[in-house]
């Protein structure tokens, strides 16, 4: 039995520019169970990203409820979704967004600071998650002093070191090489296939989204398409 | 995130900020210096006061010829006045005459219930020499009858003066030890402009003052009349009536002296009254001068404000990053709030450090003013209160900015670039 992780039921997400207003997701209804690898395809200005913050709990939507673990997520306090994004929500941006002022060990210690783990279990755990990635020879570089890939990497293991239930990931490789890019979406696929993890992705290249098990097209904000993935790519080797 | 965290990354904050964040530190280290200066300058002034304070004698007077309006607040007692004050009534009716304290007003003081003893004095230069060593101090004659009673000065050594004492005198005890190459004691003899006298006291001050008979000093001071006094030391019955019995022996001295309060030609002082009067002024002054420091320090605050509403524009995007990976916006709030602490934290204490240099120059710069004359002190009080109000100027300067951060919602702060 397939139990629903994430729930989208009649959301809206409008805009507000002064009196324009620009309506970005138009009554998503959407379930997401849990263990999915999911891909949200669809073109640019479709809503992908809208929807993914709405589900990383880092908006809210203008309309409609949205559940995630069965609590909908509309009605909680600042500190329950902080507290959500810490310890469920494991996110990698297209721009990777890390910290410049912090080595990348320092990065993917953060999340852990912010739940309040003891100094020796949180660092050890960090030094584990760049271990995973193949960092380990570099984690007292600062971002400025990684490539592209690497700072990618950074942030994957920063989304990885809270051993959260889901990893949204918006255009992970869109600042990346296609080797490099391929590389990452491998990483999210083992994260999916061997550590169990949800995995949801924004891509616009339809190759790396064969990697996944489910599509979402989006068109216009709307769900034009949701499909099982017939055939899913592996890495190799 | 726990506390000691929010700390340490506020701190590495501080450690990363740029040179912005060293002129927003420059403002708090001005403000806070140019408060500790005054008020270490405000202690010592307070410190020297208190202590000559406390060795005037309340029920003292002292009478004195000419009188200028608003008499010098600063002088020491005693000197004011002077000859400034020409009245055309009272005995100064010749042009050439002088106007001068005498017999006369001495014995109109004489008839005043409430005044208990009376001393006259004169003073004036003299010569003196001891084993063939000469130089010229400063002697002044007293009524031997009773200035023991009157004088706020301690016998070192000796005695006072008494009523039979006639070549007899009592010296400062900075003439006794240093002023001639051989220290002078009890029962030597000094000679004073060609006549000899027996000293037979010695002060416990730091003065080269002789003390001797008022008739024996007209005949060593020169250029004295006889029955005309410098000065007139009133010791009165009452020191709770010092205001009323000063208004009494005023005007008693005005119909005497044919003067009317235009027209005075004498000046009657309360050493402590004065004393009250010039400390209660340099405390407004004090207030004064704290006030602008204090304007410095909130100038400081505004860039404190300054600097963190900057810096929180800066950091948009970090925070939308923390939030992400799931600060709260506590965590947010403390962060920012202990940078500006911080930032507060370090101005105070350089400021603490440039304000006890300069305050322990400025005597060394303007030593000889009234004002400084008891040096400054930096006392504890005002360290702990300079940097509880730097750490608070931070804090309230910050809680704007840092109220700001923790509200920016997570998708807007990371769209900021
Ligand atoms: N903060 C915003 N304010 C106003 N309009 C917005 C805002 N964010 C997105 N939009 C609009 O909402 C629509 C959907 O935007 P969204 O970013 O979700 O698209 P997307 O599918 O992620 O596109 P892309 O593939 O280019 O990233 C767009 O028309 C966009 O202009
Ligand atoms: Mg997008």
């Amino acid at each position: 039995m397939k139990d629903t992780l994430i729930a989208l039921d009649g959301v809206w997400k409008i805009y507000k520019m002064g009196e324009v207003e620009v309506p970005a997701l138009r009554g998503v209804d959407v379930d997401i169970n849990k263990g999915d690898f999911v891909a949200i395809i669809g073109a640019s200005g479709s809503g992908k990203s809208t929807m993914m913050n709405l589900v990383g709990c880092l908006d809210l939507p203008s309309k409609g409820k949205i559940f995630l673990k069965s609590k909908d997520i509309t009605t909680l306090p600042e500190s329950d979704l902080a507290a959500l994004r810490g310890r469920t929500i494991g996110f990698i941006f297209q721009q990777y967004n890390l910290l410049q002022n912090m080595t990348a060990f320092e990065n993917v210690l953060l999340p852990l600071e912010l739940q309040d783990m003891g100094d020796g279990k949180a660092s050890e755990r960090a030094k584990e998650v760049l271990k995973l990635v193949g960092l380990s020879d570099k984690m007292h570089n600062r971002p400025s002093q990684l490539s592209g890939g690497e700072q990618q990497r950074v942030s994957i293991a920063r989304s990885l070191v809270g051993d959260p239930e889901i990893i949204l990931a918006d255009e992970p490789t869109g600042a990346l090489d296609s080797v490099t890019g391929r590389e990452v979406i491998e990483t999210l696929y083992r994260l999916w296939k061997d550590e169990g993890k949800t995995v949801i992705m924004v891509t616009h290249d339809l190759h790396l989204a064969e990697y996944a098990h489910t599509h979402i097209e989006l068109k216009d904000g709307k769900i034009i398409k949701i499909a099982k993935n017939e055939k899913q790519k592996k890495p190799r080797g | 995130m726990k506390l000691h965290k929010c700390l340490k990354h506020a701190f590495s904050m501080v450690m990363h900020s740029k040179l912005r964040s060293w002129l927003t530190i420059l403002g708090i280290v001005i403000g806070v210096a140019s408060v500790i200066a005054i008020v270490s300058i405000g202690e010592g002034m307070q410190a020297e006061m208190e202590s000559r304070m406390s060795t005037m004698a309340g029920d003292i007077l002292t009478l004195s010829a000419g009188y200028s309006r608003g008499a010098s607040m600063f002088g020491p007692p005693g000197e004011g006045g002077g000859d400034r004050g020409g009245g055309s009534g009272g005995k100064a009716t010749k042009e050439s005459e002088k106007i001068v304290v005498d017999k006369t007003d001495v014995q109109a003081l004489k008839s005043i219930a409430e005044i208990l003893l009376i001393n006259p004095q004169i003073r004036g230069n003299a010569n003196i020499s001891y084993m063939g060593q000469e130089g010229s101090v400063s002697v002044t004659g007293i009524d031997q009858k009773v200035w023991s009673q009157i004088t706020t000065d301690n016998l070192k050594e000796g005695r006072f003066l008494d009523s039979a004492d006639k070549n007899v005198i009592v010296i400062g005890s900075s003439l006794a030890e240093s002023f001639f190459d051989h220290p002078l004691g009890i029962n030597q003899v000094l000679t004073i402009e060609g006549r000899s006298f027996r000293i037979v006291g010695i002060l416990d001050d730091d003065s080269r003052s002789i003390y001797m008979p008022i008739q024996a000093a007209y005949t060593v001071i020169e250029d004295k009349d006889m029955d005309v006094y410098d000065s007139v030391t009133i010791k009165i019955k009452d020191e709770d009536q010092l205001n009323e019995t000063m208004t009494k022996i005023e005007k008693k001295l005005m119909i005497i002296r044919h003067v009317t309060a235009k027209t005075k030609d004498f000046s009657l002082t309360s050493s402590k009254l004065m004393a009250a009067t010039r400390e209660a002024m340099l405390s407004t002054l004090n207030t004064f001068l704290l006030a602008i420091a204090a304007v410095s320090l909130i100038v400081g605050a505004v860039g404190v404000a300054n600097t963190m509403f900057t810096s929180v524009l800066e950091k948009t995007k970090d925070i939308g990053i923390m939030k992400a990976i799931g600060a709260r916006n506590s965590d947010i709030m403390l962060i920012f709030l202990f940078n500006a602490a911080l930032i507060g934290l370090v101005g105070g204490i350089l400021g603490i450090v440039l304000g006890s240099i300069l305050s322990g120059l400025l005597p060394t710069l303007f030593g000889s003013t009234m004002m400084l004359r008891g040096g400054t002190l930096v006392s504890l009080n005002s360290v702990l209160l300079a940097i509880a109000v730097s750490v608070g100027v931070g804090v309230i300067a910050g809680a704007i900015p840092a109220y700001q951060a923790s509200k920016l919602k997570p998708v807007d702060a990371l769209r900021y670039e």
